[in-house]
């Protein structure tokens, strides 16, 4: 797959428009608007908007808050009432449509929605040409990692994933590590995640109490398919729900499979199969919920001369074996983990079992640049930087392949009675021997919601 | 001859000791001798309402003479199939009074009572058929194992798999080679979950509040048996649901891990294992979990090389192997033998050209009349059961029942930072000494006595 890769090679807006910054010297970028995003000089301040701020978008607000706050949006007045109040001088939104229809003086954005609302708010934005930080998983489904891929391109917007991680130093040690051949050729990966997510595992709740007078249920909904207010969904709780999230996988897979990909250059998958602990929990149960635990399975081909590689995703506190190589008394993640297997060695995190080859190894030459922060790679992408590491050239594919793991999941029934494991075309994103997989690679939305 | 036709009782009171066609007497000493094979024997149930009024119609070609159970609305169907049968509430009373009646007994209770019930009526020089897992606790499976071999008493448990013909296939294509070395076995169940839309039984809950008044028909004082006291909750723990609960039950692995784990250690020749790990989904001190995985290492055994055994619940599996045909199931329940020269998935060379090449090994095993047959025959003083105490159902339930002490919630910290490694020979776990207590359990008051049978210390 050609979608996943560091960006290197392709002339970004940003670096486009770092030389023209350049020439123009110190020529401040008049603030003309077009209704996108203005140039901001690296001097200047961006104005950013959140939509989503009740939860995880409140701290990616304050890690941008050498900026300007100047718009916050969400449908949940009392939830967000905290953040509101952080930041007086913003304008408040309840529609992030209204919002980006009306207050032209937004740079970028930040999104931090339920699952299922990021794609429609990103596509929004970008179609403004706003700049885009998203927080994972990029979407709730393939299809709309894959557009927001090819309308990033083409917008030439600053964007990034809110995957973190990737900017530490650790995920690029992984890497170099795994590059200057101190475990050999990998072909096994283990990733575990026991991250205790809202209730798995249930049906929907049959009662239909009252909207709360400060949520907009309708808009709270977006383009999910109606049902009645219930506050099993939110704030906080609807990951564990399909409508709305992407279950430990959506949540957690694209943090910490990350330093995977990029170690071992990854693409899509071969193959997928899953097996959870509610297969047969009850009419309903499957449709409605994530399973209270899972494994999924992902079989890569070769990439270049790395040899094919079975990635395992364990969650709800499942794990692969204890490696005999970790010492004994030494805690075997308890929380969440990647074991990589190669000929020559083992990978625990970003460290060589034993720790004594580890102390011994030393540290891999350094060939990946340090970041400068994961926020602050995007701001200075945004303004006219190189950029993010998590833009979406790199964020859609590998949400794509985390949430491949979630069709899988909702298929397991059928897979298991047909006796197949999915097999996939990526690039063209189908399942190839399971034609009624496909529906869950698109989502439908509900009338009057569109990307 | 008429004793074909006579119950063994009727014989006995008029022909005992004489030599005609030599029926061996059975008594000499009080209820340790074999029945003649011309004989019937006479057996007892106790916990007759779920699988041992099943046991109990597998041995119908014998004399059903006394069934007891603690809920005699949930027994009322195997009463009326036995007319004739005396009927019990306490094990204990029946023993007593039927004592002199007897020759064996049927113990298909919940899994906490299983030790007990056994030890009482191995001490009583009855034979024993009992349900799997054989114990609650890894120490009740040694320990019961010893006491049957010391009684000579003619034992088996409930894993009628083992007679089966796939079992010694099995077996013998493996001791052909036809898989070269075996180093790991994978063996999974959907368990607590049954097929489609349907669980057998819950994990992973906890202890209800409230209590419901308890049915005039059940003696739940009896049904707690030996285990902790606890309201009664109607539908919570009786009648069967009892398997999710750590008090009563052993989860999906005692459920079923005496059936399909019994084929890997005659084929493999296993013994104990050198250590035990596991990981599942969240767990408390009430039901087991959800979703687990127990591995177990086991060491070389002469030419056979070390195995890793890994066992999987809850929905669970395996990797589809890649020798797996597309449109062949990868079953909800499954065995996966990988050898250094091929695989074998639920009885069968993978892929299934393989063994249509393959064929049949040579046989090396003897087939079994039948699993409850076999026990019969050895009542009547012929060749051990297969499954019984001594030779084997007591090893394998003791390991299989380490895999639960690995899912302990008290032990989880600490199995974070290592696996339980085990002492064959000083029968503990040698670098968690916390869990050794869960080898046995405590036992409540009253039901100590019979404890104390059991221990020889």
């Amino acid at each position: 797959m050609n979608g996943v890769n560091e960006g290197k090679d392709r002339l970004s807006r940003r670096s486009f428009m770092g030389q023209t910054a350049a020439v123009a010297a110190f020529t401040v970028v008049p603030r003309y608007v077009l209704g996108g995003a203005r140039n901001v000089a690296p001097s200047e301040k961006l104005n950013i908007a959140g939509i989503g701020i009740g939860g995880r978008g409140e701290g990616d607000l304050d890690e941008c808050r050498s900026e300007n706050i100047v718009a916050l949006c969400d449908v949940d007045e009392r939830h967000a009432a905290r953040v509101f109040k952080k930041y007086p001088d913003a304008r408040k939104w309840v529609d992030f449509r209204k919002m980006l229809d009306e207050q032209k003086d937004i740079d970028a954005v930040i999104i931090a929605t339920p699952d299922h609302l990021h794609a429609v708010a990103a596509m929004a934005a970008m179609k403004r040409g706003k700049h885009v930080y998203c927080e994972k998983p990029l979407t709730h489904c393939i299809w709309e990692a894959r557009q927001l891929t090819l309308a990033a391109r083409e917008a030439k917007v600053a964007t990034q994933l809110g995957n973190q991680g990737q900017a530490s130093d650790d995920n690029r040690l992984v890497s170099e590590i795994i590059w200057d051949g101190a475990i050999g050729p990998v072909r096994e990966v283990h990733a575990w995640c026991n991250r205790p997510i809202s209730t798995r595992g249930v049906g929907r709740p049959p009662e239909t109490p009252e909207v709360p007078k400060t949520l907009n249920w309708d808009l709270w909904l977006g383009p999910a398919k109606y049902r009645p207010y219930h506050p099993v969904y939110l704030p906080f709780r609807w990951r564990s729900w399909w409508d709305f999230g992407t279950g430990v996988l959506g949540d957690i897979g694209c943090h910490q499979l990350d330093p995977v990909f990029r170690a071992l250059k990854l693409g899509y998958p071969l193959s997928v199969e899953a097996c959870s602990s509610n297969m047969d929990e009850g009419p309903g149960v499957k449709e409605e919920t994530a399973p209270k635990s899972s494994i999924v399975r992902f079989e890569f081909p070769q990439r270049e001369d790395m040899p094919p590689l079975a990635l395992t995703w364990y969650d709800g506190g499942l794990m692969p074996q204890r490696p005999p190589e970790l010492e004994e008394g030494r805690r075997f993640g308890e929380a969440d983990d990647n074991l990589f297997i190669g000929d020559k060695g083992k990978m625990l995190g970003h460290r060589l079992i034993p720790e004594a080859r580890m102390k011994e190894y030393g540290r891999p030459p350094q060939r990946i640049e340090r970041s400068p922060g994961h926020h602050k790679e995007w701001i200075d992408a945004c303004k006219g930087g190189k950029p993010a590491r998590a833009n979406f050239e790199w964020a859609g594919p590998l949400t794509e392949v985390v949430l491949l793991g979630n069709v899988a999941l909702k298929m397991e029934k059928q897979l298991y009675e047909k006796g197949l494991k999915l097999r996939y075309d990526g690039p063209n994103m189908q399942v190839t021997n399971l034609p009624e997989a496909n529906k869950y690679i698109r989502d439908e939305y509900r009338e009057g919601w569109s990307l | 001859m008429e004793q074909k036709k006579m119950t063994r009782r009727g014989f006995m009171g008029t022909a005992a000791g004489v030599a005609a066609f030599t029926v061996v007497p059975r008594h000499v000493v009080a209820g340790s001798g074999a029945a003649a094979p011309s004989e019937k024997i006479n057996i007892a149930g106790v916990g007759i309402g779920g699988q041992g009024g099943a046991d109990l119609r597998n041995l119908e070609s014998q004399n059903i003479v006394a069934l007891c159970d603690v809920d005699w609305r949930h027994a009322a169907g195997c009463f009326r199939r036995y007319p004739n049968a005396k009927q019990y509430k306490d094990f204990r009373v029946m023993l007593d009074k039927e004592d002199k009646n007897l020759d064996g007994v049927v113990v298909a209770t919940p899994d906490h009572m299983h030790a007990i019930v056994s030890m009482a009526a191995i001490r009583r020089g009855k034979h024993v058929y009992c349900e799997k897992p054989l114990t609650h606790t890894v120490r009740e499976a040694k320990i019961l194992a010893e006491a049957a071999r010391e009684a000579k008493v003619a034992t088996q448990m409930g894993n009628q798999g083992q007679a089966s013909e796939g079992t010694r296939l099995l077996c013998e294509t493996i001791w052909d080679g036809a898989i070269g070395q075996v180093r790991d076995v994978h063996i999974w169940t959907d368990r607590p979950l049954n097929g489609i839309d349907k669980w057998y039984w819950p994990q992973g809950v906890d202890r209800p509040k409230g209590e419901d008044p308890i049915p005039e028909t059940l003696d739940w004082d009896l049904l707690i048996g030996p285990a902790p006291m606890r309201p009664y909750v109607q539908r919570v723990y009786h009648p069967f649901v009892w398997r999710g609960w750590w008090d009563f039950g052993t989860g999906a692995l005692g459920d079923i891990g005496c059936h399909s784990i019994d084929p890997v250690f005659r084929a493999l020749k296993l013994g104990y294992p050198t250590s035990v790990e596991a990981t599942c989904t969240l767990v408390n001190n009430e039901t087991y979990p959800v979703a687990s995985r127990v591995t177990y290492e086991f060491p070389a055994r002469g030419d056979l090389a070390p195995v890793t055994l890994h066992w999987y619940d809850g929905g669970m599996k395996p990797p589809r192997p890649p020798e797996l045909e597309d449109g062949r199931k990868w079953d909800t329940n499954g065995a996966l033998y990988v050898g250094d020269k091929g695989k074998m998935y639920n009885g069968r060379l993978l892929p299934e050209s393989r063994q249509r090449e393959y064929g049949k090994p040579p046989q090396k095993l003897e087939r079994s009349p039948g699993h409850y047959m076999e026990w019969v025959i050895a009542c009547k003083g012929g060749k051990p059961a297969g499954s019984n105490f001594p030779d084997h159902a007591g090893l394998l339930a003791q390991v299989v029942l380490m895999g639960n002490i690995a899912l302990r919630p008290a032990l989880k910290e600490k199995l974070l930072s290592t696996k339980l490694l085990w002492d064959a020979q000083g029968f503990k776990f040698t670098n968690v000494p916390e869990a050794n207590p869960y080898l046995t359990k405590e036992y409540r008051e009253g039901w100590a006595r019979l404890y104390r049978l059991m221990k020889d210390d």
